[in-house]
């Protein structure tokens, strides 16, 4: 088994390669993930603490629900829907890890488009952007949550993992092959890093839990590595701005375009930052 | 689970199918019911929300006709009670959702709606 994370290329077909060593990962290890995985951090219960009563809520790639059931002390002041391509996380994040309460959840891709356009007030993307293998689809992702929201007050939180670890971090990161991420020439071309994580040492012990028989048995070798793209300095920052782009909103603060009196749209970059090895951005669409 | 509240955000996205794509239509649903948590703020700020027609349609779709047809101004406490009922006490366990335009079935299977596309399936 390996024992640190590694550096990967990903190859030319990005959708199987993430069904290899993301999707087919999380369902063989949903049961597993499931129990290592149970706090959510603390800048995500922040941020839906400021969410008011009445709003509907997307959780892309909700893994096993950890925050479908929040905020815990106003039960049904809000409500968050889980959406994931991984039945056995869904069966997981429904009952949220067993208990009587059942959560909304629904089977599907984070770059598909299964909703009513700006139907939800906010979207979370936690841990979940860092699993699409290339920037195209990355960006593609940024650009569902835009979508996903209303136009005029939805806010969006994305976490996405760090290429900077803190000095806690038990992961030993390659810093080679360094691959150039620009979707857009006239950016600033920061870059990340493709790896492989064994599953087993991201949980808070490292010890493995995938029965032996059962390994050699139905897993594949590749089957314990994930897949993660490493997030480097200004680069969430830069994907959501090719987003906004893509989709013609501008990035900032709500102001009225010179050129178009009647009507302007965009997204404003609330906070962004780097915690406790993830960087975490936070936006809120707006309309004049 | 899918309730009413998430059936409501719902659409088809098969390739092309952009118009007339939503409410996806309920048949052949099994029903459970579960008590949930009561909260009236949540319910006065979702009102706004609520696309009332699809809920309508969906709701005499299951066999509930509680709500009024016309999306009320105010909600008083029976109207609370029964808005909260049927968007959040009545579960489908099974059941299909048909796309109104193009006829997409999506299949609602342990709870569970799959919205993932027929390509994608293949694994
Ligand atoms: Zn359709």
């Amino acid at each position: 088994m390996p024992s640190e994370v590694t550096a990967t290329a990903v190859d030319d077909n990005p959708e199987a390669y993430e069904q290899r060593h993301v999707h087919a990962v999380y369902d063989h290890i949903a049961s597993h993930f499931s129990s290592t995985r149970y706090k959510p951090w603390p800048l995500v219960s922040e941020f839906l603490l400021s969410i008011p009563a009445g709003w509907v809520g997307l959780d892309s790639g909700t893994g096993n629900g950890k925050y479908l059931g929040l905020p815990t002390d106003h039960p049904g002041k809000f409500w968050t829907i889980g959406l994931d391509r991984s039945q056995g996380l869904l069966n997981l994040a429904r009952t949220a890890g067993g208990s009587d309460k059942i959560r909304e959840v629904v089977r599907g891709d984070v770059l598909d488009n299964g909703w009513r356009r700006g139907a939800f007030d906010f979207a979370i993307s936690i841990a979940t952007i860092h699993h699409l293998a290339t920037v195209e689809r990355r960006v593609a992702g940024v650009k569902r949550l835009l979508e996903s929201v209303s136009p005029r007050h939805g806010r969006i939180l994305i976490y996405v993992w760090a290429i900077e670890q803190d000095e806690h971090s038990k992961r030993i990161i390659p810093v080679s092959t360094r691959e150039r991420i620009c979707v857009d020439a006239e950016e600033q071309c920061p870059s990340g890093q493709d790896v492989f994580v064994p599953w087993v040492l991201s949980s808070d012990n490292a010890r493995p839990k995938v029965p032996r028989g059962e390994q050699a048995q139905n897993v594949p070798p590749d089957a314990i590595r994930r897949y993660y793209h490493m997030f480097s300095g200004e680069e969430l920052r830069v994907l959501v701005q090719s987003a906004a782009k893509e989709l013609g909103l501008k990035v900032g603060p709500p102001s009225s375009n010179e050129a178009d009196a009647n009507s302007s749209e965009g997204v404003e970059i609330v906070v962004s930052g780097w915690e406790r090895s993830n960087y975490y951005i936070e936006l809120r669409r707006w309309q004049i | 689970m899918v309730r009413l509240i998430t059936h409501n955000l719902l659409a088809c996205h098969a390739k092309g199918c952009t118009t007339n794509n939503f409410p996806l239509k309920l048949t052949d649903v099994k029903l459970a019911l579960r008590e949930a948590d009561f909260n009236p703020d949540f319910l006065r700020g979702f009102l706004p929300r609520v696309e009332w027609d699809a809920l309508i349609q969906a709701s005499r779709e299951i066999g509930d006709t509680s709500l009024p047809v016309e999306r009320p101004e105010m909600l008083d406490d029976d109207l609370l009670r029964q808005l909260h009922h049927v968007l959040l006490e009545i579960h489908i366990d099974e059941g299909s959702m048909t796309c109104p335009n193009c006829g997409h079935v999506y299949p609602i299977s342990n709870g569970i709606p799959n919205m993932l596309l027929a390509e994608h399936e293949i694994w």
